[in-house]
């Protein structure tokens, strides 16, 4: 479970990025964070793995807080997360493998281990014959779905996606945005920033609307 | 665990140093220059130092005698010196052994000796200590007390030289720090500067690498490596030039310097400088890369 309470952040004077943001994510659940640009999307997406620390609040997850974890520990909390971007963030001169397997090496996965959760990763998202190619030889599509391979390896608890779709045309988008609920369907709790209507519409379940930092609307869609 | 980590780590090290390779050669290059300067004073410093050593060990007192001193006369002086309790053997050197010595050191100078008409060495008597370590004082006491013999015209103690030599091993060796240790300088700021620019090359990857929950040692161990790489790699580099310096000098050089030769010649260096330079190699990278992450590689 995701909880956030009285969460504000200032980056600069004057002005708030968020202001007062109080929510619950349910584990398992799937939610979508909407709102025009400069709302406050990526900056309340980034305070739930402490890429942003805001100014007030508390930021309780899996019955932690967050906030209260000494910056040399943060990785833990990452290890049980899965961040997918919209820019993708892939290491373009390494192999589809490595950008997947790098997830696992971090934490010491033997080779054997790592190949075969590698394997299963990108057939999840349908790119285990491309596994030697290099990602600059993938359309943006495929490059979206090897950042969701490299997300989902280590079978986190809890999947961020900022504006996943961003770059990607509608077909692609509902592609993407279909295996995030394929994802979740398997039990994690996927949150997703988008500002795509037509998306939400189609797969919200739950919306959050956030204007000027401030939440408007955190109902069920 | 430990493997595996231990296994990416050498690979990343492997990666970056060929990603890069260009940059690295010339690093590479200015730290093997550096420990290479270190390397040659230290190499010319052995040898002094042996040589003084050698003298020591063989300490010998020449006492030149009078031209045309009568026989009675040194055999007198040769008993003086043969029942000193400092002196294991005497040996009496004529004018003509002398010179038949100098012949044989410097062939050279034979046309020059022809020449003179005369032998110009006097006769001496060369007593070797019984022990080197002999105060020193006892021995000036010993050559002052033969000194007022009529007869004994110089003394010459090879303990000077040795200590001549001593003091040039040790400026020999102190010069080679003082410029090596510049040099070496030079070296911190050029590793510190090449992980630097890796560090930036690299920033999108790090940032990947914090994403996915790698630590700050699992993301610094990586550069830090590749700084003790460079580091290690330079010395053993310079290690190998000395080696090939030491063994060509000699052939090409050596024959040049005639009796020079002995003195300003290389020593290699023993076990324990070799360990310590590629020590030392290993140490100024990781500093290096240390110094560098410190200010460039905040996570």
């Amino acid at each position: 479970m995701i909880e956030l309470y009285h969460v504000w952040k200032q980056y600069q004077k004057p002005g708030w990025a968020l202001s007062d943001v109080t929510i619950t994510v349910k584990k398992g659940e799937f939610c979508f964070i909407t709102g025009p640009s400069g709302s406050g999307k990526s900056t309340l997406l980034k305070t739930m793995y402490r890429e942003v620390v805001p100014t007030e609040g508390q930021i309780i997850i899996g019955g932690k807080n967050i906030l209260k974890i000494p910056d040399h520990k943060i990785y833990l909390l990452r290890r049980n997360m899965g961040i997918v971007y919209q820019d993708f963030r892939l290491l373009f001169h390494r192999r589809v493998f490595d950008n997947v397997a790098v997830a696992l090496q971090v934490i010491g996965a033997p080779m054997k281990d790592m190949k075969r959760k590698v394997f299963i990763a990108l057939r999840m998202v349908n790119l285990h014959h491309r596994i030697w190619d290099y990602p600059s030889h993938l359309s943006y599509g495929e490059q979206q779905r090897l950042a969701i391979a490299r997300a989902v390896v280590n079978n986190p608890r809890i999947l961020l996606a900022d504006e996943p779709t961003g770059n990607l045309d509608p077909k692609l988008a509902v592609e993407i945005i279909g295996l995030f609920k394929e994802i979740n369907k398997q039990g994690t709790t996927v949150i997703i920033c988008t500002h795509d209507k037509e998306l939400i519409r189609q797969f919200g379940d739950r919306i959050l609307f956030l204007h000027e930092g401030k939440l408007l609307r955190k109902d069920a869609a | 665990m430990i493997i595996y980590k231990a296994k990416y780590f050498l690979r990343e090290t492997a990666n970056n140093l060929w990603q890069y390779k260009t940059r690295h050669f010339f690093s590479l290059t200015i730290i093997c220059l550096s420990f290479l300067i270190v390397g040659l004073f230290l190499a010319i410093s052995n040898n002094l130092r042996d040589r003084a050593d050698d003298l020591s060990k063989n300490l010998v007192i020449v006492f030149y005698l009078q031209k045309s001193l009568p026989a009675a006369e040194q055999d007198l002086i040769e008993q003086q010196v043969r029942h000193s309790p400092l002196v294991a053997d005497v040996r009496v050197i004529s004018p003509a052994e002398a010179s038949e010595k100098l012949l044989q050191d410097f062939p050279g100078l034979k046309d020059i000796l022809m020449n003179l008409q005369t032998n110009p060495f006097p006769a001496s008597i060369e007593a070797t200590l019984k022990d080197p370590r002999t105060p020193y004082d006892q021995t000036l006491r010993f050559i002052t007390e033969m000194k007022k013999n009529a007869g004994v015209e110089d003394v010459q103690f090879n303990r000077d030289w040795a200590d001549k030599i001593q003091s040039l091993s040790r400026l020999a060796q102190a010069v080679g720090f003082f410029l090596g240790g510049i040099l070496i300088l030079a070296s911190f700021i050029i590793i510190s500067n090449v992980i630097k620019l890796n560090v930036f090359a690299r920033k999108s990857e790090i940032e990947i690498l914090r994403l996915v929950g790698g630590t700050n040692t699992f993301i610094r161990i990586p550069f830090l490596l590749e700084g003790i790489s460079l580091g290690m790699a330079g010395s053993l580099l310079s290690l190998f030039l000395l080696l090939i310096i030491t063994k060509i000098f000699p052939v090409y050089l050596g024959t040049s310097l005639g009796a020079l030769q002995e003195l300003i010649s290389f020593r290699y260096l023993s076990f324990s400088q070799v360990i310590s330079m590629v020590a030392g190699g290993g140490f100024v990278g990781f500093l290096g890369s240390l110094s560098s992450l410190s200010r460039f590689l905040r996570i």
